[in-house]
């Protein structure tokens, strides 16, 4: 056989098997553009969807870099006809996606910092007195520091802290390899958790508050969705330590608080006044947030926290280029400019609609039965798709079952966060994993207890607690 | 010669990382020992290299290193790598070069021929892209994994494929291996020349008479073959077996055979979708099977 011509085709066959989803993708959405409009749905209705579905499929599997599934998702807006180029650019950028970016910066910034240190001493200080109140203590300040700050900058803060901890445990002995887990899940869930609590701990809580302005002309300021957020946060912290200590049964001998304080090592005067400097933008940015969200948007303040670490010289700008996820601003700038488009077009109205005619077939139609499945379809969706995606397109669909009942939106937006599942449904999840310490197997195996749990609060407290606010 | 050993979990990459050193040590070869790290999301690659920038600088060890750690622990203890004092693990500088590969280097090492690195993403894309990069000649990848993954080696890497299945040190291993007429065959022949030669091993030629071939044909390239390895003195015993190819020689193959095998010569396209012999008898046999390029 000619030599060249198995090595193109060699080349091909490689490239189609790292690319298979990409063009399952493609030939799936040219199988539907050829198929009739839907009765009900209007031509760019139907392109729209047919784009969310191709959004989907290229994010779950990831065929092609996501500043590429970010950019298709723009040029076919305009080529199938969703919408004229000038408005599909306009919605490319809002608050939500300045939100991302800034967000992303900021953490880059205070995680440079090197505020691990400080925090260790101080998680010490106040829980050091026994290994399973410092455990508690760990997922009690990720929860609290998340729920301002975000999951990323949590993470990347706390773990060097776990991780010293565990360093020399053996992990063949089930004492051990439990000790272990149980720091590194009292780190993720607590972290995890804390990014429902406020607006500004996850980006998809940022996207639901700005859709809700849009859609439903619906204002959500940070006290507010703290007030319905913070609750249920608290409770679930609670029930997680218990899940963690019952599924990691172990004495904690192993964990060793005096190598923990050697590797804290020692701060110098600059060092300190450094960290000074840095929480002090920190407190500035979480007090704009709570005084100032309503004049200058979650956005502006969360760039103008990553502005002023570059101004001071306390980052440089390559630093912040080279570590922020430029390909994920981008994604989620073209799907919340695609979920605006999905209402816009009345495609998120006529799924709502094929919604209810759906429910109408069951015994029990009531406002609980479209609620609970909303709230697991989020969930379920976010933990295979991850959070901030699934709000950005599915949002959408979540306010139009209720527009003027913030329950659903908030629900949805929260439901989105328990990415309990799966370790590719948030960064937290994803980080835990990379160490090889937890397996996916693991994570699902304590993640489906805590997910049914954190379902069923979320539903006690939107019908018991929601309704006094 | 270059051979590159990938490794994963420690228990499991013991015998791999064995046998990838003795066929390292006896063809004075250069040796890489790679460790590929789990594939991130998109999503959250950036944050995933912050943190570990952040464990490199608290002298935390990122995931990886210690799999690495271990690998050079237990070169020392067979005596592949000399341990002096300058030359500890803990002393060691992780540099991050092009295309997610990133390579340790161990201050006051005295030996170039052996290279810790790691990579993070896609197994076979990572593999691959090494094997390109750096031009090995076996890539020897334990069997314990899943057997998609050495079916997408064979087909997309560009060097030798040594699966490492069931291998222990304490057996007296022979070769065996099948013959044809084909290219590939001779390939495989010319391997097994070296490793019988290097490691003293005797060797069992067999072939499947199939298709049109009469047994006169096979038996003449049995004799072909057995000349060739008297040449090399090396001692062997043929055999011509009966049945389909794939069947005859996995039930043929003991726990104690390294199977050579050449390559199919098939188109790579039928090869992707329907399989080949070659590959077929890889996944089945239950002893190390390597198939050269």
């Amino acid at each position: 056989m000619n030599e060249s011509y198995k090595v193109i085709s060699s080349s091909i066959l490689f490239w189609f098997s790292q690319k298979k989803w990409f063009v399952y993708s493609i030939v799936i959405s040219i199988f539907l553009l050829n198929l009739s409009t839907p009765v009900g749905l209007t031509v760019p209705a139907y392109h729209s969807l047919i784009i969310l579905l191709l959004v989907f499929m290229l994010v779950t599997f990831e065929p092609i870099p996501f500043p590429a599934i970010a950019l298709l998702t723009l040029v076919l807006q305009v080529v199938l006809e969703v919408a004229p180029p000038d408005v599909v650019a306009s919605s490319f950028m809002n608050d939500a996606v300045l939100f991302v970016m800034g967000s992303l910066m900021f953490a880059i910034a205070i995680v440079h910092q090197g505020l691990d240190i400080r925090l260790a001493k101080m998680i010490i200080k106040i829980f050091g007195k026994s290994k399973r109140m410092f455990l508690a203590g760990l997922m009690t300040i990720s929860a609290i520091l998340s729920s301002f700050l975000g999951e990323h900058t949590v993470i990347a803060i706390m773990l060097p802290i776990g991780l010293s901890v565990i360093k020399n445990i053996d992990t063949q002995k089930a004492d051990g390899k439990n000790a272990v887990l149980l720091t590194l899940f009292s780190i993720a869930y607590g972290t995890i958790i804390g990014s429902i609590g406020t607006p500004s701990g996850g980006a998809r809580n940022v996207i639901m508050i700005n859709y809700l302005q849009e859609f439903s002309n619906v204002s959500i300021d940070y006290w507010k969705w703290m007030k319905h957020a913070y609750p249920i946060l608290m409770i679930q912290l609670v029930v997680a330590y218990f899940v963690l200590q019952f599924t990691f049964p172990s004495s904690l001998n192993n964990i060793k608080m005096r190598g923990f304080k050697k590797n804290i090592g020692k701060t110098d005067v600059k060092k300190n006044i450094n960290h000074l400097f840095s929480c002090l933008i920190i407190v500035g940015i979480v007090s704009s947030w709570f005084a100032f969200n309503d004049i200058y948007g979650l956005g502006i303040i969360a760039l103008a926290g990553a502005l002023t670490f570059m101004i001071f010289g306390m980052i440089s700008w390559e630093e912040i280029n080279k570590n922020t996820n430029w390909g994920v601003i981008l994604l989620f700038a073209a799907t919340i400019s695609l979920g605006f488009q999905i209402n816009e077009t009345g495609a998120s109205s006529w799924l709502v609609l094929k919604f209810n005619e759906l429910l109408a077939t069951l015994p029990s139609n009531s406002m609980n039965v479209s609620w609970s499945i909303m709230a697991v379809l989020s969930g379920l969706t976010a933990n295979f798709f991850t959070s901030s995606a699934t709000v950005s397109l599915i949002g959408p669909m979540a306010i139009e079952l209720h527009p003027t009942d913030i329950s659903f939106a908030l629900s949805s937006a929260i439901a989105s966060g328990f990415s309990f599942l799966t370790v590719i449904s948030s960064p937290t999840a994803m980080i835990i994993y990379s160490t090889g310490l937890v397996s996916t197997k693991m994570f699902f195996r304590v993640g489906i207890l805590m997910f049914s749990i954190s379902i069923i609060i979320l539903y006690l407290m939107s019908q018991f607690y929601w309704v006094t606010l | 010669m270059k051979i590159l050993i990938a490794i994963g979990g420690r228990e499991f990459s013991k015998p791999t990382l064995d046998l990838g050193m003795k066929i390292a040590n006896s063809f004075k070869s250069s040796t890489t020992i790679a460790y590929v790290g789990k594939k991130i999301s998109q999503f959250s690659e950036k944050d995933v290299s912050v943190v570990h920038q952040n464990l490199d600088d608290r002298e935390l060890y990122r995931p990886g290193i210690r799999t690495l750690e271990w690998a050079y622990d237990f070169l020392i203890s067979k005596k592949y790598i000399e341990e002096k004092d300058s030359n500890k693990f803990d002393d060691y500088l992780l540099v991050d070069e092009e295309n997610s590969r990133m390579k340790v280097l161990l201050k006051g090492q005295q030996s170039d021929k052996i290279d810790l690195i790691m990579r993070t993403g896609e197994i076979i894309e990572q593999l691959k892209d090494e094997v390109e990069t750096n031009k090995h000649d076996i890539t020897i990848i334990g069997g314990s994994g899943n057997k998609g993954i050495h079916q997408k080696l064979v087909q997309f890497i560009d060097s030798s494929v040594f699966v490492v299945k069931n291998y222990s040190v304490n057996k007296k291993y022979k070769i065996l291996l099948p013959v044809n007429d084909s290219k590939g065959s001779d390939m495989a022949i010319e391997t097994a020349i070296n490793f019988a030669k290097s490691y003293k091993l005797n060797v069992e030629i067999v072939s499947v008479p199939e298709g049109k071939k009469s047994i006169e044909e096979v038996e003449k390239i049995l004799k072909k073959t057995k000349e060739k390895f008297s040449k090399n003195r090396i001692q062997t015993t043929t055999k011509l077996i009966d049945g389909s190819a794939v069947n005859s020689i996995v039930n043929y193959a003991k726990d104690n055979s390294i199977v050579i095998l050449g390559v199919s010569p098939k188109n790579p396209i039928m090869k992707y979708f329907f399989g080949s012999k070659p590959l077929s008898i890889a996944q089945k046999c239950n002893c190390p099977v390597l198939i050269t390029k």
